[in-house]
């Protein structure tokens, strides 16, 4: 770091002395070498650039199966970090790969090891470890954790083949998103923090025919079988590690319509670790006791059908956890700002920055429930573990910030 | 704010919302504040813009060849495969459509370059 604050000339407010401010712009210095670091599979030429303003980004991982939702939860996360995240700019349009000013979002699709046909002609799924690379996952998460630049290779969803790399730059905040993020041992005790999106298969059957009903050649019975097919594998090799995760985020069918199997109404869960460090779980009224809230009544009224809050202590794959749950969707503001204001420890930096998010995307899916709402909770917690991390690197005692 | 009752899903009172919707919601009238809620069964059928053509085939094909893998092969890896393969190809699909809707979109476009100008607020109190 001492090279780099040499060559920094630039910026008379060097992030190197910035302990947290997200949404200021990078400062880098690129330096053209021949020498071969970190790149296994590609030879020549090396481009890597020294950050100043970072050391050791902070690595997060977030599971979940495809079509889960994972894309909404990255767009809300740089979001409460600021600014939009945008693909690689000149680089691969098939790139899956997305950058704001602090924030770089991974698919671990990239390391797929057997490409379309390969799977094909060895009969395993995407989900099977066999078609994924864990040894250059391992490598590359870690050379980023160090500070280097990687040359991480692209997995083309369109074609199925593996197209050329692309040059990754560290950043503030390096996200991992994908099906096996906490799978290698190896990786896992790399993530800062983690979270697995729990997609009950009810709710799972029902978002895949919203999402692929138009498609031609879909039918309920072609979901139905894609959903059934994959399933072994998905039970084998992605669900397991949720109990890996620091987060969870379950979201099932909702109980406060009898029989709903529309998964139009949900019941959502955060289920929270206790004793991770930098992570200080949301809690509602009093934390530690059991609760059950229902926030319509005189002062507050909901339509159907309606919502119901619950919130305590639990056991999860024999951690302690705290759970929030939320069952029913949010219609009005009034209610959202009557929520936000009812729950304690959420990290945000001024009263009503989570309906704020929430409103900023309402275009979202999920932006009127729980999946919206924990989402943005969790946001604002992984801001606040960057910054207690930081301000811990930087000597100063982590204060975070809470209102 | 106790006096903004305002709906956040409902076209019906969408008028009424108008002091805190955002200004481009108001320029693409007719559009519901939580669209994903509004989505009614099927009704996703007709509305948004079509998959690339040729995806969208990719999609079809791989459907019909999954099936034909299958047949008698229910629980093969190869049948999985095929699954999987469908799985793939329709969140690519879905993928393709969102950039479209982005790309279709002048003021979603706009507003990406200049997200600080007044037609571009998203959030209005």
């Amino acid at each position: 770091m001492a090279i780099s604050s040499a060559h920094t000339t630039t910026s008379l407010h060097s992030p190197c002395t910035t302990v947290s401010n997200a949404g200021f712009r990078q400062k880098q210095v690129i330096f053209f070498t021949s020498n071969r670091r970190g790149g296994r599979r590609h030879g020549g030429a090396r481009t890597f650039q020294i950050s100043c303003s970072v050391e050791k980004p902070v690595v997060i991982g977030l599971a979940a199966d495809s079509g889960c939702g994972k894309s909404t939860f990255m767009r809300r996360l740089t979001s409460v970090f600021g600014g939009a995240a945008e693909p690689p700019k000149g680089g691969n349009p098939d790139s899956n790969t997305l950058i704001s000013d602090t924030t770089t979002v991974i698919c671990l699709d990239d390391y797929h090891s057997l490409d379309r046909t390969g799977r094909k002609e060895k009969g395993v799924t995407a989900l099977d470890p066999r078609a994924n690379n864990f040894d250059l996952m391992y490598e590359q998460v870690k050379a980023i954790k160090e500070g280097q630049t990687i040359e991480k290779p692209i997995y083309n969803h369109v074609t199925g083949l593996l197209d050329p790399p692309e040059v990754i730059t560290p950043p503030k905040i390096f996200v991992i998103e994908g099906l096996h993020p906490m799978f290698d041992e190896r990786v896992r005790d790399l993530l800062d923090f983690s979270i697995y999106l729990d997609i009950s298969d009810e709710v799972k059957f029902a978002w895949k025919i919203q999402r692929d009903m138009a498609e031609r050649g879909h039918s309920l019975e072609s979901i139905q079988a894609s959903i059934e097919a994959r399933k072994p594998d998905f039970d084998a090799f992605i669900d397991p590690q949720k109990q890996y995760a620091d987060a969870v985020i379950e979201v099932l069918p909702t109980q406060l319509i009898p029989d709903d199997n529309e998964g139009k109404v949900l019941r959502v869960k955060l289920i929270m670790k206790e004793g991770v460090k930098h992570f200080n779980p949301v809690y509602l009224f009093d934390e530690g006791s059991s609760i059950s809230w229902v926030p319509c009544g005189r002062k507050l009224t909901c339509s159907y059908p309606g919502i119901k809050f619950a919130y305590g202590p639990d056991t999860y794959f024999g951690h302690e956890v705290s759970v929030l749950e939320m069952d029913g969707q949010f219609d009005r503001l009034d209610e959202l700002i009557y929520v936000e204001s009812h729950l304690s420890n959420l990290s945000t930096k001024f009263y009503g920055e989570v309906t704020q998010q929430m409103l900023k995307h309402a275009d979202f899916p999920g932006s009127n429930n729980g999946t919206g709402l924990f989402q943005t909770i969790v946001g604002l917690k992984i801001r606040d573990l960057y910054e207690q991390i930081v301000a811990e690197r930087a000597g100063a005692p982590a204060e975070s910030a809470k209102v | 704010m106790a006096s903004t009752v305002a709906s956040l899903s409902t076209t019906a009172t969408f008028a009424a919302a108008a002091d805190v919707l955002p200004m481009r919601r108001k320029a693409a009238a007719g559009r519901v504040w939580f669209p994903a809620a509004a989505r009614r069964g099927f009704a996703v059928r007709s509305s948004g813009p079509a998959t690339p053509p040729g995806i969208s085939d990719q999609v079809s094909e791989s459907i019909k060849k999954a099936e034909q893998t299958c047949e008698g092969e229910e629980g093969s890896g190869e049948c999985a495969a095929a699954w999987d393969e469908v799985e793939e190809l329709s969140a690519a699909a879905s993928h393709a459509r969102d950039k479209l809707k982005e790309d279709n979109d002048p003021l979603e476009k706009y507003c990406k370059e200049n997200p600080e100008t007044d037609e571009c607020r998203t959030y209005d109190n």
